[in-house]
């Protein structure tokens, strides 16, 4: 304990009564006096000093309590930022697969319109040999049409030359019989009328001849 | 009343708040308070290791998790008790309530456990009626809630 001489305690109670200036703290707790007055002293002091720490606490709650508010919202706050760089990195990734994908895509779709002009290129050219085997077809048919043409007027060409061959040696042998039987001044009321007949037939055989062979021809063309 | 009390714990503001509600409370002469518990070990070592303890407090108050420091307030008192002498009055004072804590603690030789809140004083006035009977160890282990 702490005792202090008659002078220095007035000396105190004068700076308090003239500055408010007092002692603070629990040092006061450990000051003992006989004198009535300091001890008025001593008290005023203490209430003056409990008033203080009192304020003091208070403000200091207060603060300890808006510090608490600020950790808990700061720790909202990261759990909200970690939130957020999360769905960043998860947007993030998604838009890095959606790219690929894109990319992917466009891929395909360059080998798409590849494909697809190979196959028109294809069909082009799938189309050119279907005209070409067409035209070759067509070639090949007027070919055996006039080979057949050919053929057929070849032959006719022949049953006409055998048939006049024919008719024109027929008419010359029964010409030149007749003939000799003129020169020999034999009969020929006989050979005259067979000369007659066989021309006229042979005449009539030669047309009717020519005219079959015109209306075959006639007939095939029509068909074809 | 307590003549000296050390307080450790990582909170600035704790300290002032504290020494404030013991002072209200006339708890304690003297206080003095300590942001890590690596600091209070080592002063616990000296005093242990030198034999003087005239500055040694009566009385330690530790919280349970102090940021800053390579150990928590349970290994503080286990180290306060069994290395470095067992002759203060030690305990916990802490916002967390889990039994588990508080059961490590009692193994590490706390003798009461306060709770932290905004309202600290009717606790600490409640602790001082107890005190006597933590320094003479006749009360058991006491949580503060």
């Amino acid at each position: 304990m702490i005792k202090l001489d008659k002078n220095s305690e007035n000396n105190l109670i004068k700076l308090f009564d003239s500055k408010n200036i007092g002692i603070e703290g629990n040092i006061i707790k450990l000051f003992e006096t006989d004198n009535d007055e300091f001890k008025s002293y001593l008290t005023k002091c203490s209430e003056k000093d409990k008033d203080s720490r009192r304020k003091r606490l208070e403000i200091t709650k207060k603060i300890q309590l808006q510090n608490s508010e600020l950790s808990n919202l700061n720790v909202e706050n990261q759990k909200m930022m970690e939130d957020l760089q999360l769905t960043l990195k998860e947007a993030e990734e998604q838009k890095t697969q959606i790219e690929k994908q894109n990319g992917e895509l466009m891929d395909w779709r360059v080998e798409n319109e590849k494909i697809q002009q190979e196959l028109q290129k294809e069909m082009i050219k799938s189309e050119q040999s279907r005209i070409q085997s067409e035209t070759a077809k067509t070639n090949a048919l007027n070919d055996l049409d006039i080979l057949q043409k050919r053929n057929q007027t070849e032959l006719i060409s022949n049953i006409v030359k055998v048939a006049l061959y024919i008719i024109i040696g027929v008419g010359i042998v029964t010409t030149g019989v007749y003939v000799f039987t003129l020169l020999m001044g034999k009969d020929t009321q006989v050979i005259s009328a067979t000369w007659s007949n066989i021309f006229g037939i042979l005449l009539t055989n030669a047309f009717s001849i020519v005219g079959t062979i015109m209306g075959i021809k006639y007939a095939t063309e029509n068909k074809q | 009343m307590i003549d000296s009390i050390l307080l450790v714990d990582d909170e600035d503001l704790f300290h002032l708040v504290f020494e404030d509600a013991c002072s209200l409370l006339d708890i304690s002469l003297s206080l003095n308070a300590l942001n890590s518990s690596d600091q209070a070990a080592k002063l616990f070592q000296k005093w242990f290791q030198d034999g003087d303890d005239s500055d040694k407090p009566e009385c330690v108050f530790v919280d349970l998790n102090i940021i800053g420091s390579s150990f928590d307030g349970i290994e503080l008192i286990r180290k306060i008790n069994f290395e470095y002498g067992n002759h203060v009055v030690v305990g916990i004072i802490s916002s967390s309530n889990e039994p588990e804590e508080q059961a490590k603690a009692v193994q590490a030789g706390a003798q009461f456990w306060i709770i932290k809140s905004d309202d600290i004083e009717p606790r600490l006035e409640e602790f001082r009626k107890d005190y006597e009977g933590y320094k003479n160890r006749t009360l058991p282990f006491k949580v503060y809630k």
